[in-house]
């Protein structure tokens, strides 16, 4: 890792096995702070299941082992103090399919900072502000604040949940394809908000579509088979892979 | 989806090496029509470089096809804008072959002028040089390229030595000065055409390494 990059969570030898299947296997990683660091590779190489291990996602899935470290801000999140809430409020997740709570946009963004205690509709009101307009989607969605999120597009609704991620005040946004469900207009639209969103937050995101990784990224990681097996400059990446096996996945003569 | 990926890269080496081998041609056919004042041999070279022209926007043309299609990354993005870089250079080739055929139609009109015996022997290097290179490319051969490299400080030798015999032939025969002068330009468009063929030994080593 370059200097001039701080680490804001670290891996260090960390094992995951779904009952007996091993699906990440030995992986050591830094993923620096205020960068967007893509996770690519073929389905089933541990990408996602890395990504979840990242907020502890991986904990609801029955018959989880996890062994190794990964380090939040130097915390250590499988530790058994770790409060889950606490770490899930500082790092935050978008899935691929867009899911809004059945309730209006105002509620789907004011429903993380009422859990956390937040009650006073005049702060309300500005958190729900601030995280529309974070997620660029204010605009679009401001005089119909009390009408369903479920009414709104794919691609608004995406951005709806990212203000929702964003209305705890996270640290690290995590999105798991977030833009694979969308059309291209939507996509770009999410892909400036990251590019905006960066001066502020970490992002990891997992993606398949190898133009989003070169156009948004500064990092890039390949998994195959649940190993990491390449991690550097994005630019490097796409244009001098240092692994065989990286450029014959980016380059589409896999199998 | 690959498999047509890959042939079209086939073919876009094919169509590279045939306009390097033009090139050769070219610098081949011109060299001879300095030496046996043939005139038609000269038209010939022109006639040859000005079908580079089409080539080079057949060649660009792909190259942005392939860009659009495939939207390519690593080494095959390397290939592709390497080969959009090196078909100038081969483009530039073919320019100044056929300045020297220029010459060489004005010089088989007075008749009976001595070429420089380095003069052919510039002519081969940059010839071979120029082949070399774009099979270094298509062959993914780094050694080539860099032989090619080393191969660029022989033409500029010969050059200095052809520039210095005929300086010494303009002091000594001022009545044949005119032609003196224009096989000092013709040792100089060799001279160029040796470092474009460099400039494509380099896209070559890119081509492999990734390293500009």
């Amino acid at each position: 890792m370059d200097t001039h990059e701080t680490p804001i969570i670290t891996a260090k030898g960390l094992e995951l096995w779904y009952g007996s299947a091993k699906a990440l296997k030995n992986v050591d990683i830094d993923i620096p702070e205020k960068k967007v660091t893509a996770l690519i590779g073929p389905s089933g190489c541990g990408k996602s299941t890395f990504l979840k291990t990242l907020d502890r996602m991986n904990d609801l899935v029955p018959g989880v082992t996890i062994k190794g470290s990964v380090r939040y801000r130097g915390q250590e999140i499988y530790s058994p103090e770790v409060d889950v809430t606490w770490l899930r409020k500082q790092i935050g997740m978008v899935f691929q399919k867009p899911n809004p709570f059945p309730m209006s946009i105002y509620d789907n963004i004011a429903y993380g900072p009422r859990t956390h205690g937040i009650r006073n509709k005049a702060k309300l009101d500005e958190i729900v502000e601030r995280s529309l307009r974070g997620a660029a989607i204010w605009d679009e969605v401001k005089d119909r604040l009390k009408k369903s999120a479920l009414g709104l597009s794919g691609g608004q609704q995406q951005r709806i949940c990212i203000a929702r991620a964003l209305a705890v005040e996270p640290d690290v946004l995590l999105m798991d394809e977030a833009t694979s469900a969308l059309d291209p207009i939507s996509t770009s639209k999410i892909e400036e908000l990251i590019e905006d969103l960066k001066k502020s937050y970490t992002i990891v995101i997992v993606t398949h579509n190898m133009q989003q990784a070169t156009r948004i990224s500064d990092k890039c990681a390949f998994f195959l088979l649940g190993e990491l097996i390449e991690y550097g400059d994005t630019e490097q990446m796409f244009s001098v892979p240092r692994d065989r096996r990286t450029e014959d996945y980016i380059t589409g003569r896999f199998g | 989806m690959r498999k047509t990926f890959d042939a079209e890269l086939l073919e876009l080496n094919e169509e590279l090496t045939a306009m390097a081998r033009t090139a050769q041609d070219a610098i081949d056919v011109v060299t001879e029509s300095l030496s046996s004042d043939d005139e038609a041999a000269a038209k010939a070279a022109i006639e040859m470089t000005s079908s580079m022209d089409q080539m080079e926007r057949d060649i660009e043309n792909r190259c942005l096809q392939l860009l659009l299609r495939q939207q390519p990354v690593a080494r095959d993005l390397r290939a592709i804008s390497a080969a959009m870089k090196m078909v100038t250079d081969l483009q530039r080739i073919g320019d100044q072959a056929a300045n020297i055929a220029e010459i060489s139609l004005l010089l088989s009109r007075q008749g009976g002028v001595k070429v420089p015996q380095d003069i052919g022997v510039m002519s081969c290097k940059a010839g071979l040089m120029v082949k070399q290179a774009i099979s270094a490319y298509t062959g993914r051969d780094v050694e080539t390229a860099h032989a090619v490299v080393n191969l660029d400080d022989e033409v500029d030798d010969l050059f200095n030595q052809v520039k210095r015999e005929l300086i010494e032939e303009v002091a000594e025969n001022k009545d044949e000065a005119d032609s003196s002068i224009d096989f000092i330009i013709i040792a100089k468009y060799l001279e160029r055409i040796a470092d474009h063929a460099v400039n494509i030994a380099q896209w070559a080593i890119f081509c492999v390494t990734g390293e500009l």
